[in-house]
């Protein structure tokens, strides 16, 4: 270590204003002090500093990510196995097969990010953010195994720049950058991940061709027939292995990489709560809106007006729940602290607006049925908003507590 | 009650105008005259009457001065048979009957006016100002700091008369602010007279004066109130006594940057050098030494002498160690606030010995929402440091920075993961503010 170390600080004259790799400095800095903690101490009061630091909070997101990743591997190659009718598979033989699936997109997504990353940091001259490492890793598990490599690169290229570099870098985005992604792909490329359906890869011959196509629950409700309970088609969908509670909750059916099972999700959400990195407040929230929209729409009579409502108006508040991308937003995606609201009571607001929209994006819009994404999104342009009405209330409560000591005027 | 060990060996002083946030000083003396202890060294260009005493008597052995001909240290070689200028002596009693302008004459006089802060802004109270309230502040929450009730001990009478002087400046009363669980006890302090006592409980920044005032009296726009540290409040009490400067005060000395068995109270010079005492008791490694406290104080120099302010000095080791993949590890050996770490979990209770590595390097804010439980007042901190560093001054005014004093954000400054400099963004902040008026 000392070896290495020591190379380290000599090459670091290079990288430093006048070295001939002056320009590649925030590469510099990221890779030296990734490697070892940095030796540099406070240049003033406080004189002492708290041990946590960047890199400790975005790496404890992606350990809270993890059971996700490692759920989604599984899964896509699970789902792959499956569709196959390969026979005898093991757990083990399901991970390895996820990985030739999904290992290809995750380091695309964070070498053609990280490439964008490092080449503004370079230009605009800011050290490389840590914040990266997250959503380079949030990015992939929204997507379906079966995406295309090049529109993995292309969505994460448009993530990174237009969703944060444009603001000027990490801390200054209005959006979030891998939901920005996303939505980029989602409105561009509808055919691969337009939500309604799912693909699962097919081999012929040797060959991955096509992937084979299966409704996702999301699509089942918003496709369900007026006349029929939408339990009831959702205990039959799947080609009859059936969509029950259970089934959604645990996530083994075909769709997004890693938001689709709720144990992964709760397992992050734990982790985010505990270290105190991820906001409870917007979690909690999110599922109180969740809830309060998904109450007050089964509380609507739509029997007499026919048209595409009423299955998702019928849908009770715990299916919602586990359906689409709800828990992964609530927990990895709404929680971002850049792009939400910054505020303790505007995190309620915020969050309990994004449950809320969510429900009504299902039921309004069937044919965007995933509406986790398009309510994070437009919650996250309200939330300065949001922190203005609250700041205000905060100048006003403020003001009347000094009034309070100076009863004379 | 801890012993307060002798440390006065001392055969120069200094004294720091700079120390003297606003003073503009004009040299009253030049190098090789001869000042009696008391006797004016400077003046405040800007108000006159404000003259600085010479902390001891003797001959004046350098003047330094900094850019711009801005004299940054005077030094003044003590001589044995110590000349004194004599003030006025007052009994404890007679101090009451004292008028406003009396008293101010006094402390304008010696330069002890300095001990006497003005909020809003923490500048020298301006004696044209009426203060609504003056504060004293006689609990310390941060570390390493000389306890009243400790320091007080011996000269329990100028205690009192320094909180008679008090009240004679203030048409207000004057709170005493005192630990709720002290960790020693003077009944001086917890039964101190004509005072206004309030018992604060909590740990740091409980003891900061602008929590205190946002809780009893709080600023509003407009608003002037004066603040003093109690052990400050000793020395007016002694100088009205006595009619002398004092000589000498109380000091805590602590940190792990000094040998254990020298992490205790000295009775010092004031100004008086400290560069025998960092001899005898100094730990070998690299250590940064500290006027004030760890987490609100100013580095000094080995050979810098007592500043005039201090009634601390901390040493904690400088930290250039640099761990291996240190992100990675679980983290038994980092001491954090946060939850992150194993030593958080299992080691919380321990004593542990921090240095001053950044533990991180600096990024842009990112959390939200995690510093406004370190500022116990009714302030959004996010925002506030976001308007002062968009250097809006009319929105940092509405988010409540006259109450507050840079020192209140140092734990703010230490817990921000993004190790960004809250402390001196808010200090930019009261500067703005200050420039433009209110």
């Amino acid at each position: 270590m000392k070896l290495l170390l020591d190379q380290f600080e000599k090459a670091k004259p290079w990288f430093e204003p006048g070295g001939r790799l002056e320009k590649l400095y925030p590469l510099y800095e990221a890779t030296d002090t990734f490697l070892f903690t940095p030796a540099e101490v406070s240049d003033g009061a406080p004189h002492v500093r708290d041990a946590q630091d960047m890199k400790r909070t975005m790496i404890t997101v992606l350990v809270a990510m993890m059971p996700c990743v490692l759920f989604g591997i599984w899964k896509a190659g699970h789902q792959f196995n499956v569709i196959n009718q390969i026979e005898g598979t093991t757990w083990l033989d399901d991970l390895f097969q996820g990985s030739l699936l999904v290992v290809p997109i995750i380091i695309v997504s964070y070498s053609v990010g990280g490439a964008w990353e490092t080449l503004f940091a370079v230009v605009r001259k800011h050290e490389i953010n840590e914040g990266f490492l997250v959503t380079g890793m949030l990015f992939p598990l929204t997507l379906p195994p079966t995406i295309p490599l090049w529109q993995v690169a292309a969505g994460i290229s448009f993530g990174v720049v237009i969703g944060k570099e444009v603001f000027g870098g990490t801390g200054f985005n209005v959006l979030n950058p891998a939901l920005t992604a996303r939505a980029f792909l989602f409105f561009s490329f509808p055919k691969a991940i337009t939500g309604d359906e799912v693909w699962t890869s097919v081999v012929a011959d040797g060959q991955m061709i096509e992937g084979f196509s299966g409704a996702t629950p999301l699509a089942v409700v918003a496709q369900n027939p007026d006349s029929v309970n939408i339990l009831d088609t959702l205990r039959v969908a799947d080609y009859g292995e059936g969509f029950t509670w259970m089934r959604l909750f645990l996530g083994d059916f075909g769709g997004s990489i890693g938001e689709s099972s709720g144990p992964a999700c709760l397992i992050g959400a734990a982790i985010l709560i505990i270290g105190g990195v991820g906001s409870w407040r917007i979690m909690a929230s999110s599922v109180i809106g969740l809830a309060a929209g998904a109450f007050l729409m089964n509380a609507v009579d739509m029997s007499g007006d026919p048209g595409e409502f009423i299955a998702f108006t019928q849908l009770p508040f715990h299916y919602h729940f586990v359906m689409g991308g709800f828990l992964f937003g609530a927990v990895f995606m709404a929680t971002d602290p850049v792009s939400g609201a910054a505020t303790n009571k505007g995190k309620w607001i915020y969050g309990f607006m994004i449950g809320l929209l969510v429900v009504l994006i299902r039921v309004a819009n069937p044919a965007y049925p995933e509406g986790v994404m398009l309510a994070i999104l437009f919650m996250n342009v309200m939330a300065p908003l949001i922190d203005h009405f609250v700041l205000k209330a905060h100048v006003k409560s403020r003001e009347h507590y000094l009034r309070r000591f100076r009863p004379h005027d | 009650m801890p012993a307060i060990a002798s440390a006065l060996g001392a055969r120069f002083v200094s004294i720091y105008p700079p120390e003297f946030v606003g003073v503009k000083p004009r040299l009253a003396v030049k190098e090789g005259d001869a000042v009696k202890r008391g006797a004016m060294l400077f003046y405040d260009k800007r108000n006159e009457r404000l003259k600085f005493g010479s902390p001891a008597g003797g001959r004046i052995d350098a003047i330094t001065l900094g850019p711009r001909r801005v004299v940054t240290e005077i030094s003044i070689e003590i001589s044995e048979n110590e000349e004194l200028e004599t003030f006025n002596r007052y009994s404890a009693e007679d101090i009451l009957t004292l008028s406003r302008e009396e008293v101010l004459e006094q402390l304008l006089e010696t330069g002890y006016l300095a001990y006497l802060l003005q909020r809003p802004f923490s500048r020298i109270a301006d004696p044209k100002v009426l203060p609504k309230s003056i504060f004293v502040n006689g609990m310390n929450t941060a570390p390493f700091q000389a306890d009243i009730h400790v320091a007080v001990t011996g000269d329990e009478a100028a205690f009192q008369a320094g909180l008679n002087v008090l009240t004679r400046l203030t048409q207000g009363a004057v709170h005493l602010c005192l630990a709720e669980h002290p960790v020693h006890v003077s009944s001086a302090a917890l039964e101190a007279k004509r005072v206004r006592i309030h018992r604060f409980k909590g740990p740091h920044p409980a003891g900061n004066s602008s929590v205190h005032i946002h809780h009893i009296d709080p600023i509003a726009p407009g608003d002037k109130v004066w603040t003093i540290k109690a052990v400050d409040a000793i020395q007016i009490g002694k100088l009205f006594l006595e009619g002398v400067l004092p000589a000498t005060k109380v000091i805590a000395v602590g940190g792990t940057g000094i040998r254990e068995s020298n992490r205790q109270y000295y009775r010092m010079r004031i100004g008086g050098e400290l560069e025998g005492l960092w001899k005898e008791i100094l730990s070998e490694a690299p250590v940064r030494i500290i006027s004030g406290d760890v987490l609100s104080g100013t580095q000094i120099g080995r050979g810098e002498r007592l500043r005039f302010y201090s009634s601390s000095i901390a040493a904690i080791p400088e930290g250039r160690e640099r761990r291996f993949l240190g992100w990675l590890w679980p983290g038994w050996g980092q001491y954090s606030a946060s939850r992150l770490f194993l030593s958080t979990w299992f080691r919380r209770a321990e004593s542990w010995d921090l240095n001053t590595n950044l533990n991180g390097s600096h990024r842009s804010m990112v959390m939200t929402g995690i510093y406004d439980k370190y500022v116990p007042m009714k302030i959004m901190v996010d925002y506030l440091v976001r308007a002062a560093l968009a250097h809006d001054t009319d929105e940092t005014v509405k988010l409540g920075i006259l109450e507050t004093d840079p020192e209140d954000f140092a734990l703010c400054s230490y817990v921000c993961p993004s190790k960004m400099d809250i402390m001196g963004i808010v200090r930019n902040g009261l500067l703005e503010v200050e420039e433009e008026g209110l």
